[in-house]
């Protein structure tokens, strides 16, 4: 994996380019906002769900140790393998093993963040294992060859016309159809087969419940019901802060989940495994991969709260108009800007200022994570460990001493209305202003608030507060 | 060796977590339990919440038994397989010997252990589906019983009241049939599972 940043700006510019493209993603990512919020306003319990689901996230992760081992203990005795993996690489190597042991070679999956997190594909394919994607969004960025754009719609990037030039490309499929439908039938039908005789099944999970030993898949495809049910053995990939204490405690969540993500009331497929099926075998695979680090860190950990609904996704204008591509990771939009730091603080450290800092994300997640704040402390620490480019940084400096210091920011104030006013464009407008590139700079005023103040209301409201106290 | 690669991940994992300084267990009780919103358990609201999830209605017509009402709307239907003992099919679930003969199946009748009206959502576990977990999914079409004495209002009703979350390893809440809409954001009914879902009280 390449160490350096990712050049977040230049990648989004890239994607921008192309009109039809750019305003599909904004559309796309709005109108799941809006359905999002139709949901919210027919439920006035919503903010309670919220609430209850931030607490029972909260107190879960404060007594991780002590539900983790419920949950081994509890699953294990219903017959399923619990294997734990302190990283991607152990993660993948236990799969390797699983799927040896049995003499396999093919994986039909489901979609999980988690394996890509793991880059499992990239590791198991060279020896010889198949991973064979089988969501419809996650297939599509498969044969493309690209991390998911986005955590619950991952090709949402591509138009029609992608899809059917790749789809033609693989499938012999016609490359000009241009209906939805009938490319969504072709992933069927060169699905089937591959489901129907893959020996192996794989899925991710949304939670653990530590009470009952389960865990929990929502979709919407059918693809995973169809994945881990048609092979005799399924190996399911969950992050150890998947858990919940109890059964009844889903309730919270499965409510709140796919209203968030897509605003329909719930996936069409909510899945409980609580042991293996008949004649079959089943693996848990927990996963830690930096969570327990993250967990350690005073202004981060809450991060683990999130369900990956995507919400702070698609609210995001800097997301909506960037893509997902553009973050160069498996976590895209703001929850990957403070996430994907704590992988790789150096490759990610362009993420944290992919924002306006306009505090929707926070608004509208589902388990009250405080995302805007999270993305202004990175910037500190990033800024602390020299992770920011040395223009940004300097300018910075010279800001934080301005701002410091009420009679220069005045004085720099009047000397910058001059400026607008009376600069050269070129002056203004260069590699020191990236912030220039797209916009234009404000109109200067004839004057400020300060001095308006200062001639209208100060003497007067000196006056006024003289009188009260009289 | 460091100690750390001596330990099992099991081990190290949770030494790791037992480590941390923050959060502080003290400080994040367990919030109890709660049901919240909405707890009407009425087939109308069942009926409203399904049609939203694209599931349809099999309202039976004067004097119809439900297999005449399944062939009524599948009427090039071949190979009808069934989980239920009131409709008699072309085959039954248990006959199903492999996948492949699932994958043929047109239309699959199954009986639901309760539905949520929340949702729209049908519960079917290895005892509804006698073991043939996949095979549900890979028909085309799905007809599924529901008593309207089976209804739990909302989600956290269904947590708490059902037992089979706590009895059945293999549990599926399917709320309309399979769908997608990764495409363009184009909402496709019928994605990998099945293409159609209907519910008949009975």
């Amino acid at each position: 994996m390449s160490n350096r940043p990712v050049p977040h700006a230049k990648l989004a510019a890239e994607f921008l380019k192309d009109e039809p493209h750019r305003h599909f993603h904004d559309e796309r990512l709005w109108d799941m906002r809006q359905k999002r919020d139709e949901q919210m306003q027919i439920m006035p319990e919503w903010q309670a769900l919220r609430e209850q689901a931030s607490r029972l996230k909260e107190h879960t992760l404060a007594h991780l140790p002590q539900y983790l081992e419920q949950f081994e203990e509890n699953a294990r005795r219903n017959g399923i393998h619990v294997h734990w993996a302190r990283d991607g690489a152990e993660h993948n190597r236990i799969v390797e093993t699983i799927l040896k042991d049995h003499g396999h070679s093919s994986i039909i999956k489901s979609k999980s963040m988690i394996t890509d997190e793991c880059e499992m594909r990239e590791y198991l394919e060279p020896k010889g294992i198949s991973v064979t994607e089988t969501d419809l969004g996650e297939r599509i960025q498969q044969l493309d060859n690209q991390l998911p754009s986005h955590v619950v719609v991952p090709a949402v990037q591509k138009l029609t016309t992608d899809v059917a030039k790749t789809f033609a490309k693989y499938y012999h499929t016609d490359p000009d159809i241009d209906d939805p439908h009938a490319l969504a039938e072709a992933q069927r039908n060169a699905a089937r087969p591959v489901l129907l005789s893959g020996d192996t099944g794989m899925t991710g999970g949304n939670f653990l419940v530590a009470e009952t030993g389960s865990f929990v898949v929502c979709t919407n495809e059918g693809n995973a019901d169809l994945s881990a049910n048609l092979p005799d053995l399924h190996i399911a990939t969950l992050g150890i802060e998947r858990l919940v204490p109890r059964m009844a405690d889903l309730g919270v969540f499965i409510r709140l989940l796919s209203r968030s993500a897509l605003g329909s009331p719930i996936t069409q497929y909510t899945t409980h495994f609580r042991k293996p099926k008949k004649g079959g075998e089943m693996h848990v695979i927990l996963v830690d991969n930096g969570r327990s680090e993250r967990l350690g860190m005073d202004d981060f950990w809450t991060s683990l709260k999130c369900i990956r609904c995507g919400a702070c996704m698609n609210t995001c204008p800097v997301y909506r108009r960037s893509g997902g591509q553009s973050y160069g990771s498996v976590y895209s939009g703001p929850i990957g800007a403070i996430i994907d730091p704590t992988f790789n603080a150096r490759k990610f450290s362009t993420l944290p200022f992919a924002s306006t800092m306009n505090g929707s994300c926070t608004n509208v997640c589902p388990v009250k994570i405080d995302i805007h704040d999270q993305l202004y402390k990175w910037r500190r620490v990033l800024a602390e460990r020299h992770e920011i480019p040395f223009v940004k940084r300097e300018i910075m400096k010279m800001a934080g001493r301005l701002l410091a210091q009420p009679t220069m920011y005045r004085l720099a104030i009047s000397g910058t209305e001059v400026a607008l006013k009376t600069m050269p464009r070129f002056v203004l407008y260069n590699y020191l202003n990236p912030w220039g590139r797209h916009r234009e700079l404000p109109h200067p005023v004839k004057e400020t608030f300060h001095s308006w103040y200062k001639k209208n209301r100060l003497n007067k409201a000196g006056a006024q507060h003289e009188e009260t106290q009289a | 060796m460091s100690e750390e690669t001596m330990m099992s991940a099991r081990d190290v994992i949770m030494q790791r977590l037992r480590a941390k300084k923050s959060p502080q267990e003290g400080a994040y009780p367990l919030p109890p339990v709660v049901t919240l919103g909405d707890q009407d358990a009425s087939p109308e609201r069942f009926e409203a919440s399904l049609a939203l999830m694209g599931g349809k209605m099999l309202p039976l017509q004067e004097d119809e038994e439900i297999e005449q009402a399944i062939r009524r709307v599948f009427p090039e239907m071949r190979n009808l397989c069934t989980a239920v003992l009131e409709v008699k099919g072309t085959l039954r679930i248990e006959e199903l010997e492999t996948h492949e003969q699932a994958d043929k199946v047109d239309v699959m009748v199954v009986r639901a252990a309760f539905g949520v009206a929340e949702t729209g959502g049908i519960f079917l576990s290895e005892v509804e589906l006698k073991d043939h977990l996949a095979d549900v999914h890979l028909a085309q079409h799905l007809i599924v019983l529901l008593s309207k004495d089976e209804l739990v209002g909302n989600m956290h009703n269904a947590y708490q009241e059902r037992p089979e979350f706590r009895t059945a390893g293999y549990g599926v809440l399917m709320s309309g049939p399979s769908a997608t809409a990764d495409i363009q954001g184009v909402l496709i009914r019928g994605a990998q599972g099945v293409r159609s879902l209907s519910v008949i009280w009975a």
